[in-house]
């Protein structure tokens, strides 16, 4: 019996495994709305691999979506830098922009104001010692800049023209020692004439000792020195001092800044006299 | 140890295909895990662990499915049997053999829910010549793979 056990014994296992299939089968079919608790049992074998399988799922696309997210933000966070670099360096050129219309504007009511043919030029080159004694322009011969043209600006006299190349020219300006400017108080009308001091400014010289002048006054081009046309201002008095004899120095500040000198107005030719409205 | 052996092996094929049928619904068309584990059983062990095995896995992927209860018990045991005594009766250690005993069980398994069906008066929707053929091929190729992962496993 034993022996007859052991070599049937896979197909009375085959024969039971398949009854008790077909049993849980037909008990499913027959009563489709109860179930048995081995049923119930056997149907709860599927959820803890579901629920797993749910858990590494979420778990997988979490993960994932982190790094997604992260190589994102990174690729996000450098596109960005880009971006904020890009857009300083055009906020400073649009500033740069900003300012250098503003200056070129105030060249051009100059320019619409002045009874002369006139060529806005730009400096591009100080004294080789960094002072402002003498600049270069952009402008030579070829747009009718001469030797002794007056150049200025909307805030006064620079200088005038002492070199002028086909596409460049020098001005010698004011502050030069070398450099000299017939010019006038503009409240008292005395008359004098303005030297370059450096970078320390311009003083007028052979100014009578009793001559009223104060500390304050406007000094202004006179035009006798048939360079520079009258009205145009040269600085403000900022002391006056004991000069040689019967005379005083006078120490003027420019008006114009020739530290930011940037855009000046070169003054070609003159017509009829030579006369400003002074500021 | 093999019955915790084939516990951990039921189970892992549960979680895959779970997970399959869940995010690569496209992928698990052409595979059945359990078909393979069954076939697996039944040729390296002998009949009535093919046989165990098959009731075993059926049953779990009733639960999953959630067809009738004991139907793919029903199919896996009667697969795990023929595997198995096949396995006993013939060499199938070579990938070729391997692969035509995966196709055929594949193959085999929708006929015998046919059948099933038929005999007990339920419809049953075949699931057609090319993605039957589809699958069984899955299961060949991936079958084989799992038989090359198992024999190198310790």
């Amino acid at each position: 019996m034993a022996h007859l056990l052991t070599e049937r014994k896979p197909y009375l296992l085959l024969l039971i495994l398949l009854t008790f299939n077909l049993g849980l089968m037909s008990s499913r079919i027959r009563s489709a709305s109860e179930r048995s608790l081995l049923e119930e049992g056997i149907l709860g074998l599927g959820s803890p691999f579901l629920k797993a399988a749910g858990w590494i799922g979420q778990a997988v696309s979490g993960t994932w979506h982190a790094y997604v997210g992260l190589r994102g933000v990174e690729r996000e966070n450098r596109r960005l830098r880009e971006r904020i670099d890009a857009l300083a360096l055009q906020a400073h050129e649009a500033e740069e922009a900003r300012q250098e219309l503003g200056r070129l504007r105030e060249l051009l009511d100059l320019r619409a104001g002045v009874p002369f043919d006139s060529v806005p030029a730009r400096v591009i080159a100080r004294g080789v010692d960094g002072s402002a004694r003498v600049v270069t322009l952009d402008r030579g011969g070829r747009e009718g800049v001469r030797i002794n043209h007056p150049v200025i600006t909307p805030r006064g006299v620079v200088g005038r023209i002492i070199e002028a190349a086909t596409a460049a020219s020098k001005v010698q300006t004011i502050l030069d020692p070398n450099s000299g400017v017939a010019g006038l108080i503009q409240r008292t009308r005395v008359q004098g004439m303005i030297v370059g001091d450096g970078d320390r400014g311009c003083r007028m010289e052979y100014v009578s000792e009793l001559a009223n002048i104060e500390v304050g006054d406007v000094v202004v081009t006179s035009g006798l020195d048939q360079i520079y046309p009258k009205g145009y201002t040269l600085g403000m008095v900022a002391a006056i001092g004991e000069g040689e004899g019967l005379t005083k120095i006078v120490e003027i500040r420019p008006e114009v800044d020739f530290r930011r000198l940037e855009e000046v107005l070169v003054l070609l030719k003159r017509e009829g006299p030579p006369e400003r409205t002074a500021p | 140890m093999r019955v915790v052996r084939g516990l951990l092996a039921l189970g892992a094929a549960a979680l895959a295909q779970a997970l399959l049928s869940r995010y690569v619904p496209v992928a698990a068309r052409f595979c059945d895990l359990f078909t393979i584990m069954v076939v697996y059983y039944g040729l390296t062990c002998p009949p009535s662990a093919a046989m165990a095995m098959g009731t075993g896995a059926g049953l779990v992927e009733d639960s999953l499915v959630g067809s009738i209860l004991g139907m793919n018990g029903f199919k896996k045991t009667l697969i795990g049997y023929l595997v198995g005594t096949i396995g006993s009766l013939f060499m199938l250690n070579q990938a070729i053999p391997r692969f035509g005993i995966l196709f055929a069980a594949t193959v085999f398994d929708p006929l015998a829910e046919w059948g099933l069906s038929v005999a007990m008066g339920r419809s049953f929707a075949f699931p057609g010549t090319l993605p039957l053929l589809q699958r069984g091929l899955g299961n060949g190729v991936l079958g084989l793979l799992f038989f090359w992962v198992a024999s190198r496993l310790p």
